[in-house]
């Protein structure tokens, strides 16, 4: 299949199922390939091959025991408080344990043949009351900082990328770069029934990762840098969710929720959707391409309107302007209507 | 425990009646339109054997399916539900029917059905010196309608639900998936199951709790009430203010499905969250309606077989009040992922850590029992000894999944999966059978082998912790719940936890094996076959008890023991 | 042991504790509604009338406000802001305008359904004007430019819960309320 399978538009026109909507040749490419598209004349400016990913790294290790290496700040504090409590769990379970044992050793009807009658000791109830209180107030107060460094609003100029679960598959909208849409959709996994129709099987490009992880069109974003994600869905539930990143957010329909992502090194990281959405609720993976900012660029530039800043590349400014102002009118692109289109109604 | 036996003053014309106590109805009668709380109770505990069967086996199917990635059985399994050439959504589909109908039947028709209308029914009345239940006929009603409640449920499986026949919404019923989502009767028919167990259930409450402040024998004050009958006390209120808000949101769910209404589709101004943030209301409570009673029965074995009071009575029945009262303010722990505002979070985490405390308060009271006891180590102590352990694991993880921080990278993950399973499957379950073990033979009038009770205990413990133990390392891997098909990296340790459920499997057929021994060669069990240590009313009573027990009340000393 | 009389007591006050639940489960909804619009919980964003915002001041300092739009997958409509962001002053009122193309041949009538991130931003949007107030109705092909008017309340300057928020998203989404011709959407529900 051809590489890059970006459409704009297509993806409305697949939830559409098939209305009017759309003109003719996407209205035909939608019944040809649901959720994919041949892409519009390649841009010349842009440039992009899919990232191989570092076995291990943003994925799941074989036999693996532990929560995956991270990659953003978040994470890392995440992570040392995860470790900081399974150690916690860990103390109190074998303390536990090992009174359960000194019970089957010392009181046991040979050891000790007459009970003893006590049934109070107020200083051992309050210090077993107040003991898991202070436990508790340690474990509290990094993890509602935790919370409040999640959740700090990203800054006016982090890059929005907008999330948008639909059964089954995402969307990647970016507002900020043109408006272009991506639909990422799971590859078929060889000897297994097809999971989606028109799709490639994993393993047939060399770039790609583990199967039920990997997408054809991957979620590329700029790494180094805060990003505002806009989660949504178009028809149930669906949850967005990067183990290697620390980020889950449930994609409601009818609102967006938001959060920043801030990835440390470029890389390719792998999530799937964490909120039962229906019957392909396993096969709608989310693959996470984190790029250098020019990389990143150049990756945008490869869809037709997409814009760095505002700009078009030199070479593509005009067939992508234009496309941009007949978009409405013309065809099923996905791109704002300029004001032009909305005055000549 | 609080009352003695040596305190109980049977009143010696209670020989005179004892024709009329062993007066049994016929057949029909007697099972039909029971209106005897030990009959009732074993009812109970029969149909939540056959719903955990039926419960069990869907999760076996679940895990040979999980065992290696790929889809192998699932379109097997579809076409038992009825499926002609099911195509590949419809073979999906019979995932989420498996996952929602194992829950909901562990849930609503194995653990509440044996622990509260089972154990409950049969125990209640008799610990607090009793003759029956406040409203017998009611307590009739309450069972059919759990039994109705199952039968729509298993209904559900058969006809269309959406993308293949059952329901595959998950337990939680969540809509939009619920509604829009899921078109079909699959779904209406395992609402109106939980309308006619929840009714049940609330009927059931509303019977404990008129039973429990209204007919306890004279001298048996609340404080002196046995342990077991204080966690049913506390249960029956969880059940009294938490279903009805279950009932309420399902049936806003069929109203939104069938009528057009739009009280949680956003097309018509309505909030999903809001109906998590209903059905949690609900559902954290409800966690605590199925481990509540086994705390108490806990507590009650801990005491037995240790010959010993039970350490801090007050403390520990008053951890138990607590821990219903907090489980009411914490539900949206379950809902960290869904956009809640980082102070919702913050709150939640805070208030939900709260309920470790009067747990630690529990777990530390049975040690403080056992230690300085003369500890025997029959069956029902077994049982109970590993019931600590087990649910201290969960309780941990407990905490660890509190925190809404954490959440982000566990939530929906195999760990929250092994967390409730450890509470649930290894906690409330062993509970259950800790409870069969040591009232079994009073029940029945027969003794099980011990030498099969520990077998089972112990094949039993292997079993759930292989199954359970790996999920916490897929789960941090991150490896999502409900899912059919995984990466290959999650190989290892599915295959483990599928090997672990083959040898559950094998402990439960010693458990059938012990029942039919005991009927078959097991000795005639005497009133009280576990010896100094059972204090509780039950053991004065012969074993069966009589039919009708109590019909001279009981008296209840004035010396207690706490 | 206890009369049956007050056996009946007992229960008819458990089940009338549990008919209030029952109807504390209903009456949910709108007081759930009511909780989010008095305190902007879950994003909803607060309505003022005319004379109220007459009443606010302009406060020199500005804030970024971004606007999405989405439409629900039945939704046959084409749905967009007519600018990304925009830069307004803290008290002063500004309009916003999106664009909206009805792409069926069908006249359908749509609602859109709303909310504002970050969350405590909420209760200091004020909307005067909105087209997600009314149902809204395009004809077959029809396109149509709807303002918000609006503004962000000066109280936010002074509120830490707002201190790091420089980026409020407002976001919409158009749901399918009526189609004129029902049996044209093969979705049952769209004509609910």
């Amino acid at each position: 299949m051809t590489l890059g399978k970006i459409s704009i538009g297509a993806g409305r026109a697949y939830k559409a199922l098939g209305l009017s909507l759309c003109g003719a040749l996407a209205s035909v490419l939608t019944f040809a390939a649901p959720g994919f598209a041949q892409e519009a004349a390649a841009p010349s400016a842009g440039s992009y091959t899919p990232m191989k990913p570092t076995p291990g790294v943003g994925m799941p290790v074989d036999g693996g025991i532990n929560i995956q290496q991270q990659f953003s700040p978040t994470g890392e504090y995440g992570e040392w408080l995860h470790h900081g409590l399974l150690w916690i769990c860990l103390v109190i379970s074998l303390f536990v344990l090992a009174l359960l044992a000194i019970v089957i050793v010392r009181f046991n009807r040979r050891a000790n043949p007459v009970p003893s009658k006590t049934s109070h000791n107020t200083i051992l109830e309050v210090v077993w009351t107040l003991a898991p209180v202070l436990i508790l107030i340690g474990i509290a107060v990094p993890s509602i900082d935790l919370i409040a460094k999640q959740y700090k609003p990203a800054p006016k100029t982090a890059l929005t990328i907008k999330v948008t679960g639909n059964q089954w598959f995402w969307t990647y909208g970016y507002p900020d770069n043109g408006d272009f849409e991506v639909i990422s959709n799971m590859l078929n996994i060889p000897g297994q029934p097809t999971i989606n129709n028109g799709v490639r099987e994993v393993g047939s490009k060399p770039w790609d990762g583990p199967s039920h992880l990997e997408v054809d069109n991957r979620m590329v974003v700029p790494a180094g840098e805060p990003i505002r994600l806009q989660i949504t869905a178009a028809d149930v539930i669906h949850s967005f969710a990067v183990p290697s990143l620390w980020f889950k957010l449930d994609a409601v329909p009818g609102r967006i929720n938001e959060k920043v992502l801030f990835i440390e090194k470029p890389g390719v990281y792998y999530g799937q959707c964490s909120e039962l959405c229906g019957a392909k609720h396993g096969y709608m993976p989310i693959a996470v391409e984190a790029l250098p900012r020019d990389k990143y660029n150049a990756w945008v530039l490869t869809h037709a309107g997409g814009a760095i800043d505002g700009q078009k590349p030199a070479a593509e400014a005009a067939p992508a302007a234009a496309a941009t102002a007949a978009a409405p009118a013309a065809d099923a692109s996905e791109a704002p209507a300029g004001e032009a289109t909305a005055e000549a109604e | 425990m609080a009352t003695t036996a040596d305190h109980f003053q049977a009143h010696p014309e209670d020989h005179g009646h004892h024709h009329d106590a062993e007066h049994k109805p016929a057949f029909f009668a007697r099972w039909f339109m029971s209106t005897n709380h030990k009959d009732i109770g074993t009812m109970y505990l029969i149909f939540a054997i056959i719903a955990g069967i039926v419960g069990g086996a869907f999760s076996g199917m679940m895990r040979v399916e999980l065992n290696e990635p790929g889809i192998q059985y699932l379109d097997t399994f579809a076409r038992w539900f009825g499926a002609v050439n099911p195509d590949f959504n419809t073979t999906l589909h019979t995932w989420n029917v498996l996952i929602t109908a194992h829950g909901l039947i562990m849930v609503f028709f194995m653990v509440m059905p044996a622990i509260i209308g089972g154990f409950g029914n049969w125990f209640v009345p008799i610990m607090i010196g009793a003759p029956d239940m406040a409203f017998p006929r009611m307590n009739n009603i309450s069972f059919w309608l759990t039994v109705a409640g199952f039968c729509s449920l298993l209904c559900s499986a058969f006809v269309p639900g959406g993308t293949g026949n059952g329901a595959g919404t998950g337990w939680t019923v969540y809509a939009p998936l619920s509604t829009s989502g899921s078109p079909g009767p699959a779904v209406d028919f395992g609402i109106f199951a939980l309308h006619l167990a929840g009714a049940g259930s609330i009927m059931g409450a509303i019977n404990f709790i008129t039973t429990i402040f209204n007919m306890r024998a004279p001298g048996m004050t609340i404080h002196k009430m046995p342990l077991f009958v204080w966690s049913v006390l506390v249960t029956a209120f969880l059940l009294l203010l938490s279903l009805p808000v279950l009932a309420a949101a399902i049936t806003m769910l069929l109203t939104d499905r069938n009528f057009g209404t739009t009280f949680f589709d956003a097309s018509g101004g309505g909030d999903p969250v809001l109906y998590q943030h209903l059905f949690w209301f609900f559902g954290h409570p409800e966690v605590y309606i199925m481990i509540l009673p086994g705390f108490g029965i806990i507590s009650q074995i801990i005491s037995t077989f240790s010959k010993k009071p039970v350490f801090g009575y007050l403390g520990m029945a008053y951890a138990m009040v607590a821990i219903g009262v907090v489980g009411f303010i914490v539900w949206a722990h379950h809902m960290y992922a869904t956009g809640l505002s980082v102070n919702t979070k913050m709150y939640f985490t805070a208030a939900t850590m709260v309920i470790a405390v009067p747990t630690g308060v529990k777990i530390f009271s049975w040690i403080a029992t056992m230690w300085g006891g003369s500890v025997e180590f029959k069956s029902p102590m077994v049982w109970a000894m590993g019931f600590i352990f087990l649910f201290t694991v969960g309780g941990v993880t407990g905490v660890y999944l509190a925190n809404g921080g954490i959440d982000d990278v566990v939530h929906d993950t195999y760990f929250v999966v092994a967390h409730f399973h450890y509470v649930l499957s290894l906690g409330a379950v062993t509970a259950l059978f800790a409870g069969f073990y040591y009232w079994f033979p009073k029940m029945s009038g027969r003794m099980h082998s011990e030498f099969l009770s520990h077998v089972h205990f112990w094949i039993f413990f292997v079993g759930v912790n292989m199954i359970f133990f790996p999920m916490h390392f897929l789960g941090l891997q991150g490896m999502p719940r409900r899912y059919p098909d995984y990466a290959e990296a999650y190989t290892h340790w599915n295959h483990i936890a599928t090997v672990g459920y083959m040898v559950m499997a094998a402990s439960l057929v010693v458990w059938f094996i012990n029942i039919a021994y005991a009927y078959i060669a097991g000795k005639k069990a005497e009133d009280n076959y576990w010896g100094e240590g059972a204090t509780t009313l039950e053991w004065t009573l012969t074993s069966p008890p009589p039919f009708h027990q109590f019909e001279t009340l009981p008296v209840i000393g004035e010396t207690v023991h706490h | 042991m206890a009369a049956p009389r007050s056996n009946r007591k007992v229960a008819l006050t458990a089940a009338s504790a549990a008919l209030a639940m029952l109807g504390l489960g209903f009456a949910s909804v709108p007081l759930y509604r009511i909780f989010c619009q008095v305190t902007g919980y879950g994003g909803t964003t607060q309505r003022a009338d005319e004379a109220k915002a007459a009443t606010v001041q302009d406060s020199g300092h500005t804030i970024s406000i971004r606007f999405d739009a989405n439409v629900e997958r039945d939704m046959p409509w084409q749905f967009k802001p007519l600018q990304r962001t925009d830069t307004v002053s803290i008290g002063a009122r500004d309009m916003a305008l999106f664009w909206a193309k009805n792409d069926s041949d069908k006249t359908v009538t749509g609602t859109a359904s709303f909310n504002v991130e970050p969350e405590q931003a909420a209760r200091y949007f004020n909307k005067i004007q909105c087209f997600c107030f009314t149902e809204q109705t395009l004809k077959p092909g029809e396109e149509v430019r709807m303002p918000v008017l609006y503004y962000v309340d000066p109280a936010i300057l002074t509120d830490p819960d707002n201190k790091d928020v420089q980026q409020i998203t407002l976001s919409y989404t158009f749901h399918v309320t009526r189609v004129e011709d029902a049996k044209a959407l093969d979705h049952p529900r769209a004509g609910s």
